[in-house]
């Protein structure tokens, strides 16, 4: 199969594309779930608009981490690769699984993220005087939703960096099968985080929210997060043992 | 590995990557929406915490199966081909 060396710049650029354009989807949502009940929470108690600023802040710092994520594998798809011809077609479909990993994989996770947040300053609205464990609640529970993203990460360091280059002499089915288990991984990774990530940050949010309603339950509420999330995360294991199976096993 | 092998094996694992993908989609939000509504439940009346967790779990286990045909599928494209 003829090769140039075109087609492994042509795959990271679009996956370079990928990573950040389907990545920013979510991130920008969720960043407007938080700032949304931020502006509704200082309309209703207008006295606590500095605390339920700050709370709005930090909820957006945490909930846009996977759409940095996304740039930094879109900057080093741009930046970071080495196009030898040695590469061959596997590093090419390598770039490009790379970009639909963290791209597909920031969906989930930011969107949860962000539904959190804003639950948060919510709760913080009708409870300023909890404010802080409900600002310690949110930070916990979105670094729970993000664990899926880190995932896709690691998915997608690991395709930009230890597949190795396509051994000479090799045959043509052998290519093939290579190519589409590397792209097979991306999706498995990507598509996989979506659900995870989105449940944790549902689970989340009702804990912000129940917190700002019952403050003295909030040991059984955090105990049920993270039982919950726990569970739901077992999914996006799943998907990452597929991608690391897909990647090195064969 | 003839041409005809590699196509045949590369569409059992690009399919075993989007069928554990797909799969994972529904169980993890099915799953974090029944733990969300068993957090406000158990914030709601929390001397009934031990039943809705039970509750809870159970729900999970049932809406996992399908994560769990997933990833068979998967793990039968991938090695069983």
């Amino acid at each position: 199969m003829s090769f140039s060396i075109e087609v492994i710049q042509i795959a990271a650029y679009l996956g370079a594309g990928i990573s950040v354009g389907i990545g920013a989807i979510t991130t920008g949502i969720g960043s407007g779930l938080i700032a949304g009940e931020g502006a509704l929470g200082v309309m209703k108690q207008p006295k606590s608009s500095d605390q339920l600023f700050r709370t709005m802040l930090i909820g957006q710092a945490a909930a846009q981490t996977a759409g940095i994520f996304s740039l930094v594998v879109a900057m080093l798809l741009i930046y970071g690769r080495s196009d030898t011809a040695e590469g061959g077609w596997f590093k090419a479909s390598a770039y490009l699984a790379a970009g639909i990993a963290m791209g597909l994989g920031s969906l989930g996770p930011s969107l949860g993220a962000g539904y959190s947040g804003g639950q948060a300053c919510k709760s913080v609205a009708r409870m300023p005087k909890h404010g802080n464990a409900i600002l310690g609640n949110m930070l916990i529970g979105q670094a729970l939703a993000q664990t899926s993203a880190i995932f896709a990460l690691v998915v997608a360091f690991l395709l930009l960096y230890s597949v190795p280059d396509q051994p000479a002499g090799i045959s043509v089915g052998r290519i093939i099968l290579k190519t589409m288990a590397f792209l097979g991984a991306g999706f498995s990774i990507g598509f996989g985080t979506l659900g995870p990530g989105t449940g944790i940050g549902y689970v989340a949010g009702k804990a912000n929210d129940m917190m700002g309603r019952f403050p003295n339950e909030k040991s059984k509420i955090m105990r049920t997060m993270f039982l919950g999330a726990a569970v739901s995360e077992s999914t996006a294991i799943y998907s990452l043992v597929i991608a690391f199976l897909l990647i090195f096993a064969l | 590995m003839d041409l005809a092998q590699g196509i045949v094996k590369a569409a059992a694992l690009l399919g075993a990557g989007l069928c554990m993908g797909m799969g994972a989609l529904g169980p993890g939000v099915g799953e974090g929406f029944v733990a969300g509504k068993a957090c406000e439940g158990i914030a709601r009346s929390p001397e009934n915490a031990s039943l809705i967790t039970r509750t809870m779990l159970v729900g999970q286990a049932v809406s996992e199966s399908t994560g769990i045909y997933s990833l068979v599928i998967s793990l039968l494209l991938i090695f069983s081909t």
